[in-house]
């Protein structure tokens, strides 16, 4: 069976310094995966060569075995690929039910449609509540997006980026700036929306990691020293040494 | 007919939506009864012709935040279009006269395509300078092509040589009337029924977050240029309108100086609301014919207008009248009345004190030396003497003094007003 994720020998410049070093990683489908690094390890930039915002430098990534390179963000997201950002990227100025239903159009099929009405759509209507019940923003469907909370903004974000039907989600720290009970909220929302999906994340929080990934990979310098279950990546004395040692001692 | 952000909710009776659109249908049929001098009926056909056309620009700035320094390009191609297929004397004398503003459009379209296939690749600064560029570019083409152009006479038809429409030759400014509002309903509607597309809607995702939207599936190139396209086409109906209403279409249809016009006519009426640049558009109408009529500072009062708008109403004057919705929502927007009428009256009076004041400098600074006698709101006076001043002055003085007075009352008022009855905040 293909993996979900494959990226080979994967590198990234910009300029002459050498962000991603080299970095091999084979994602199953259906794997939850966190990546975990210091600060500056690169693990956003790998995000954005995963999903075509940068090109990549040398190496090669592969989504269902199919190569990426040279593709646009767009094209990426209909093979089956969606993700969130750091920072909240929502449509503020529509409704969230508006914000959602954007996100139905193209996996619906609408493309660019310029002849029906999309409130004339049953599926449309009934799939963004779906959605919108799944994060639990029903009560706030008809505000603008830009009004809701931090969190709020956060589920929607989620919300859009499931929405497509894509089957690798891919979340950059999810739970970034987010009190206790937020984050377990989040994670519980993560943990039933991604249910049967490949997930990928980057994330800081310890607690959320180890309570939600199957197997976690660790970046440093751009480069991945080990990759397992968590209890494994725990042991391991090279992680321990480069990043998590200090990180646990902290929390 | 409302903004985009709010939704209706689906319970809502499904005949009240269309409401908006058959009063205003009536509205066209009737105005030529109620105001019938020859005048009038000019305004308004040069006020549907500015309505279609700002509606189309704010596709481009409002539904696809795509500022345009060139759009009347678009609609001065579609114009000329149509005046060369009214010189084809065998073809235009098998097409009725109604018919001809889908060729302009076409036209508009086409150019659109082909200046959009690049200048849609990115939103913003870069955009706003190409669309600047290729608005000069064009104009410029107008001395340079004069086979299409017509140079600096312009070119002109004959409207009636069409075939006629069961009967009807177009040779009356009312039977030109009626055809312009056709177009003005068919357009806005096809304008309003757009933006309720998938590819409508993804627009506005698109102007909002072009990255989040390429995020979605959707290539926000193409968003933009699908928008580009369909203005392009709206634009050029509303120039073969103009080519149909005046039988005349000359550089000026081109220049930067009729793309900056329905820009300002745009935003005036505000981008944020499908229904802002129709007010827009009949604002500067009116101000452009009747007060031009009455004063040559028109533009000048036209720009104070707008720059107060945009200063204290960014979202223009369609933006102000929803900020009462609130207000009418909780059924307070009655206890605005007084304050208003406080307010603006000494507002009025002040504007009208401050407008006599300039127009005086302008009659003591620039009519012909021994010219004394001005006439100013109806009343002739000596321009030289010291009474009208010292009464201008005052009128704007008191009413500014009143102004200031009455201003926190207002907001009193207004926040009164928007407060639901009993609540805390």
């Amino acid at each position: 069976m293909t993996a979900a994720l494959e990226l080979n020998a994967l590198t990234k410049s910009f300029g002459k310094t050498e962000i991603i070093r080299g970095v091999d990683l084979s994602i199953p489908k259906g794997e939850r995966h966190a990546i975990i690094g210091p600060n500056g390890a690169g693990k956003s930039t790998l995000f954005n060569l995963i999903t075509g915002r940068f090109p990549q430098t040398g190496g090669s990534i592969a989504l269902h075995g199919a190569d990426l390179a040279g593709k646009a963000p767009f094209e990426i997201n209909r093979m089956g690929l969606s993700r969130s950002f750091q920072i909240t990227n929502i449509f503020p100025k529509m409704t969230v039910f508006e914000n959602v239903r954007c996100s139905l159009l193209w996996s619906m099929g609408y493309r660019y449609n310029f002849w029906s009405m999309v409130s004339r759509s049953p599926a449309l209507t009934t799939g963004a509540d779906a959605i919108l019940e799944q994060i639990n923003l029903t009560a706030r469907r008809d505000l603008p997006a830009g009004v809701l909370s931090y969190a709020e903004q956060r589920a929607l974000e989620i919300g859009i980026t499931i929405a497509g039907g894509a089957d690798v989600i891919m979340l950059d720290e999810p739970t970034a700036g987010m009190s206790h009970s937020e984050t377990d909220y989040i994670v519980e929302l993560i943990r039933t929306v991604t249910v049967g999906k490949t997930l990928i994340m980057v994330e800081h929080d310890m607690g959320v990691v180890f309570g939600l990934a199957d197997r976690i990979s660790v970046l440093v310098y751009g480069e991945i020293i080990a990759t397992g279950t968590p209890e494994a990546v725990r042991a391991d004395p090279r992680v321990q040494e480069a990043y998590l040692g200090a990180a646990l001692e902290d929390h | 007919m409302s903004d985009q952000t709010a939704t209706a909710p689906a319970t809502r009776s499904a005949l009240l939506p269309l409401a908006p659109w058959v009063l205003s249908a009536l509205l066209l049929l009737v105005l030529p009864f109620i105001f019938t001098a020859n005048s009038a009926i000019t305004i308004m056909n040069q006020m549907a012709i500015t309505i279609i056309f700002a509606l189309a620009y704010n596709m481009l700035l409002g539904q696809g935040g795509m500022l345009s320094f060139g759009h009347a390009v678009y609609a001065g191609v579609g114009g000329f279009a149509c005046v060369h297929i009214m010189n084809m004397d065998d073809f235009f004398a098998t097409i009725p006269l109604p018919v001809l503003p889908i060729f302009g459009g076409l036209m508009g379209m086409g150019l659109a395509m082909i200046v959009g296939s690049f200048s849609t690749r990115k939103a913003g600064t870069v955009f706003a300078m190409i669309s600047l560029g290729v608005g000069e570019l064009i104009a410029a083409c107008s001395v340079i092509i004069v086979v299409f152009f017509g140079g600096e006479e312009g070119i002109s038809g004959d409207r009636t040589y069409g075939l006629p429409t069961f009967g009807v030759e177009f040779l009356q400014q009312i039977e030109v009337y009626y055809l312009i509002a056709l177009w003005l309903m068919i357009s806005a509607i096809l304008m309003y029924l757009y933006s309720r597309t998938p590819l409508g809607r993804m627009a506005n995702a698109v102007r909002d977050n072009p990255e989040r939207a390429e995020f979605l599936g959707y290539s926000a190139r193409w968003v933009r240029f699908y928008s580009f396209v369909a203005s392009g086409f709206f634009a050029g109906i509303a120039g073969a309108l103009f080519a149909i209403n005046y039988e005349i279409l000359t550089e000026e249809n081109l220049n930067t100086t009729q793309s900056g016009i329905i820009l300002l006519v745009t935003f005036l009426g505000g981008v944020g609301f499908f229904f802002g640049p129709i007010i827009g558009a009949i604002v500067f109408t009116l101000v452009q014919t009747v007060l031009s009529l009455q004063t040559e500072l028109w533009g000048f009062y036209l720009g104070l207008i707008f720059v107060a708008t945009v200063m204290f109403f960014p979202g223009g004057l369609a933006g102000l009248i929803m900020m009462h919705v609130p207000a009418l929502r909780l059924g307070k927007l009655g206890r605005l009345g007084v304050p208003y009428l406080k307010t603006l009256g000494a507002g009025a009076v002040m504007a009208l004190g401050g407008a006599a004041l300039i127009e005086m400098i302008f009659h003591v600074r620039h009519a012909s030396s021994g010219d004394h006698e001005m006439v100013l709101f109806w009343i002739a006076f000596d321009s030289h003497s010291i009474l009208p001043w010292v009464i201008a002055s005052l009128a704007a003085a008191v009413g500014y003094f009143i102004v200031r007075r009455t201003a926190p009352d207002l907001m009193e008022a207004w926040n009164d007003a928007n407060t639901p009855d009993g609540g805390a905040s």
